[in-house]
């Protein structure tokens, strides 16, 4: 006998989720993934100024407003074939940068490892310390994460005057500055958020822990005592005692737009669509579909610049105010580990061969991102030159269309503009989660996070605390996606 | 021991993150030094699903306590104000909220969504939301003009595109003091203590506004109100003084303009964000206060005493000696 299973609401995330599942027999035979809020944006976008992209999309989002600042910037630079002066590259790259690191720390801190401390593990050796540290807004390293946050946050206020919903991005530059004093005080304040990851995070320098490129030269290192009292090895720890690398097997297919773009034409995390091996990406392969969502259209799946938002509340059979994005027709996964793999990044990779998409790679692609940004962030501020433009004039003229695509913390954004008279005809916008956390589509095909939930065994159905980590390990973020 | 219930409507979790980056106390000490029992904070809780059901039907059925009500994002009523917009747990999240402000001693509204509807009223308010006792600047919204909690007060809005993490922590300081009264709120029930100043107060950028000394694009340093759209003037909040995240940064620090995003009519009414609408060389919105006929006659003396080193550096990226 089944037995529906409804976990509503599913917070500490970002936004409003509701799951249900279908047990039998302690597994999941089938999952739905909610977004249960309409917000509209899309709507309040047509017959703006294009230039307006930049005040309010970014409010689609209080986690993530650079990355669809960034997005947003894109596409207007797409439109009015805009360039940037050099400086301006890194000092977007900072802003986007920053903000990715602060919200893996705040995920992992305080969204995904308070779970660590369910009663369910308290015969794992462990289970004292993890407690200790992750009690939900409690725990000691909680607490000393928080804390080097705002070390995150000074840089944050340094390089974009303001977060969430800085202005600072433009399309030809940033209208933020550096001189020598901001300069030397930024790369002082970074350095104090790299001591956080190497005394507590890590236990060792931050280039030792990027330099091991296997999984089993990862083992070793975590045996050695130096790095025992870490938060990474005691999270190694749980992932293998829990056998956390066996549950929430992603569509082994993964999708990165490619981010932190370089003077050169460049970007410093390539794009790709990787299945089985890596391919160029398309992005007129892309559509999104509403099968199962509740809005109302004429076609079932659109690629975005002809994309339409109607909300239709009592549509049946939907459930969910999330579009369902598909690359080619086929779900994708997107996020740290999908561009880890793209980037062919040696720990991950080899991890991923072992282990598969896991709630364990997931976790350990996100922390790796994490740090190696900061090594990342700090060769950008060397490249600063106080004495150079950061800014350069714009066009008042638009073209068309404009498309911006950017990688934010949880995966792949996207912006498509279509400009008609110099006002916005059409904008749409597809969020990382929204790929993750997607529902059926037209074809009946389950989103990601639905597929990587049916299968999982749950030893106590009345408090699954599998489907919370795995869930947990996408790091939704439903604001955006009900956007 | 305070109760605390923190709800989200169509928010996009930004005041939270803006709470999160709140410094001395920071965010998460501010419970223990206000003493604060967080009943449910659907970012930071561990509970989910029935136990949250649980928290809610308790308060409901008044087996607990609940202090203070904080509501971040808008309340949707659409469509075709039915709330279906937002069903929360099976039932339109507005019914939920509106029900919780019965029990609440005290309601805070956080962010300009909470206080006035905000961004999401975007285009003419097609998506149909509203703040908790404000529409933009008329009274209304949820729970009407009349509404009082239990404390006496009506809705105490803290508006910003973010708040502020001081006005957030603050306010909640006051109300559970005891502190703040009906006296202390302006006409849009902000605490006057933080938006009675203007966004233009401690800006870096005030002698070229004496000196009506301005930048021609961004970047550069000079006043950013007579061309690139600055609302510093009008935006009643202290952002300049208090600074942002780690008191490093502000809009006009960062190089931007003030959006006047405390307003009770953001984000439409502040058109066009980045350039000044003129009448001739006369900004169609002058400073708060400030009488036409003065402000135009000071302007052309300054320009006319403006010194030669914030001449060039007004329109320089980086200062010029």
């Amino acid at each position: 006998m089944a037995t529906l299973i409804a976990i509503d609401p599913f917070n500490r995330i970002e936004g409003d989720l509701r799951i249900e599942i279908e047990v039998e027999d302690n597994t999941v035979i089938s999952a739905k993934s909610s977004g249960i809020m309409f917000r509209g944006f899309e709507r309040i976008m047509s017959g703006r100024s294009p230039m307006d992209a930049l005040v309010i999309t970014p409010r689609i989002c209080g986690i993530c407003s650079g990355s669809h600042g960034v997005a947003a910037s894109k596409a207007l630079a797409q439109a009015q074939s805009a360039e940037m002066p050099e400086n301006a590259y890194y000092m977007k790259n900072l802003i986007l940068g920053i903000e990715v690191v602060m919200s893996h720390l705040s995920h992992f801190y305080l969204l995904f490892a308070p779970d660590l401390t369910n009663p369910r593990y308290k015969n794992l050796s462990v289970y004292e310390t993890v407690n200790q540290r992750f009690t939900a807004m409690k725990g000691s390293s909680v607490v000393m994460a928080l804390n080097a946050r705002q070390s995150a946050l000074e840089i944050m206020g340094l390089v974009g005057g303001k977060w969430p919903n800085s202005l600072a991005i433009q399309p030809t530059g940033t209208t933020s500055t550096m001189n020598l004093s901001t300069l030397t005080r930024t790369i002082g304040i970074l350095k104090e958020f790299q001591d956080f990851l190497e005394k507590r995070f890590l236990g060792c320098p931050l280039n030792e822990w990027l330099d091991i490129d296997s999984f089993d030269k990862f083992l070793k290192w975590q045996e050695k005592s130096a790095h025992s009292g870490s938060d990474i090895v005691l999270l190694l720890s749980m992932c293998l005692a829990a056998g956390f690398d066996r549950i929430g097997k992603g569509p082994n297919r993964y999708m990165s737009y490619g981010a932190y773009d370089l003077p050169d034409g460049s970007t410093w995390l390539p794009s790709g669509f990787f299945e089985t091996r890596l391919h160029s990406l398309d992005q007129a392969l892309i559509k999104e579909h509403i099968g199962s969502s509740f809005f109302r259209d004429a076609v079932e799946a659109r690629h975005p610049l002809e994309g339409v938002t109607a909300p239709l509340a009592d549509k049946s059979g939907a459930y969910s105010w999330a579009k369902a994005p598909r690359y080619d027709g086929k779900t994708v996964e997107v996020g740290p580990l999908a561009r880890m793999i793209i980037a062919d990044d040696p720990l991950l990779t080899d991890m991923v061969q072992q282990m598969d998409s896991s709630v364990m790679t997931r976790m350990f692609a996100r922390l790796r991102e994490m740090c190696r940004l900061t090594k990342e962030m700090s060769l950008w501020l060397e490249k600063i030159n106080p004495a150079e433009p950061f800014y350069a004039s714009p066009s008042s003229r638009f073209s068309s269309t404009g498309i911006g695509l950017t990688e934010a913390a949880r995966g792949s954004l996207g912006h498509w503009m279509k400009i008609s008279s110099n006002l916005i005809e059409n904008y749409q916008v597809v969020t990382p989660s929204a790929w993750n956390m997607s529902p059926r589509d037209e074809g009946g095909q389950p989103g990601p996070v639905e597929q990587a939930l049916t299968g999982v065994y749950v030893a106590e159905p009345k408090d699954p605390v599998e489907v919370n980590h795995i869930i947990r390990s996408f790091d939704p973020c439903m604001s955006c996606t009900v956007h | 021991m305070h109760n605390l219930l923190w709800l989200q409507g169509a928010s996009c979790g930004g005041d939270t993150i803006s709470f999160l980056n709140s410094e001395q106390p920071s965010a998460l000490s501010s419970f223990e030094v206000l003493n604060i029992n967080v009943l449910w904070h659907p970012f930071l809780s561990r509970e989910q699903g029935d136990d949250v059901v649980k928290i809610f039907e308790n308060i409901l059925a008044g087996k607990t306590k609940l202090d203070l009500l904080i509501l971040e994002g808008a309340i949707p009523h659409g469509p075709d104000n039915t709330g279906k917009f937002f069903m929360f747990h099976g039932r339109p999240f507005r019914e939920w909220l509106a029900d919780f402000c019965k029990h609440a001693e005290m309601v805070i509204a956080v962010g300009t969504c909470a206080a006035f509807g905000g961004v999401v009223t975007g285009h003419e308010n097609v998506n149909e939301m509203s703040g908790l006792q404000f529409l933009h600047n008329q009274k209304g919204g949820l729970l009407g003009s009349d509404f009082v909690s239990k404390n006496g007060l009506p809705v105490v809005n803290v508006p910003g595109c973010p708040s502020h993490p001081d006005w957030i922590v603050e306010t909640i300081t006051a109300v559970l003091k005891g502190w703040l009264h009906m006296e202390d709120l302006d006409d849009f029930h902000r605490p006057t203590v933080f938006f009675s100043k203007l966004a233009h107060h401690g800006c870096p950028r005030n002698e070229y506004y004496e000196f009506k000394a301005s930048a021609v694009r961004y970047s550069q340093q000079g006043c950013l109100f007579e061309f690139l759209g600055c609302k510093g003037t009008l935006c009643e909040s202290d952002c300049n003084e208090r600074l942002w995240l780690g008191r490093t940064g502000s809009c006009t620090r960062g190089g931007f303009p003030c959006i006047a995003c405390t307003s009770p009519l953001f984000p439409d009414k502040q058109r066009p964000y980045f350039s000044t609408r003129k009448i001739g060389d006369v900004p169609v919105t002058l400073p708060l206060d400030v009488p036409k006929a003065w402000f135009v006659g000071i302007s052309g003396m300054s320009k006319l005493a403006c010194p030669e080193r914030l001449k060039k550096n007004a329109v320089s990226f980086k200062w010029i000696t």
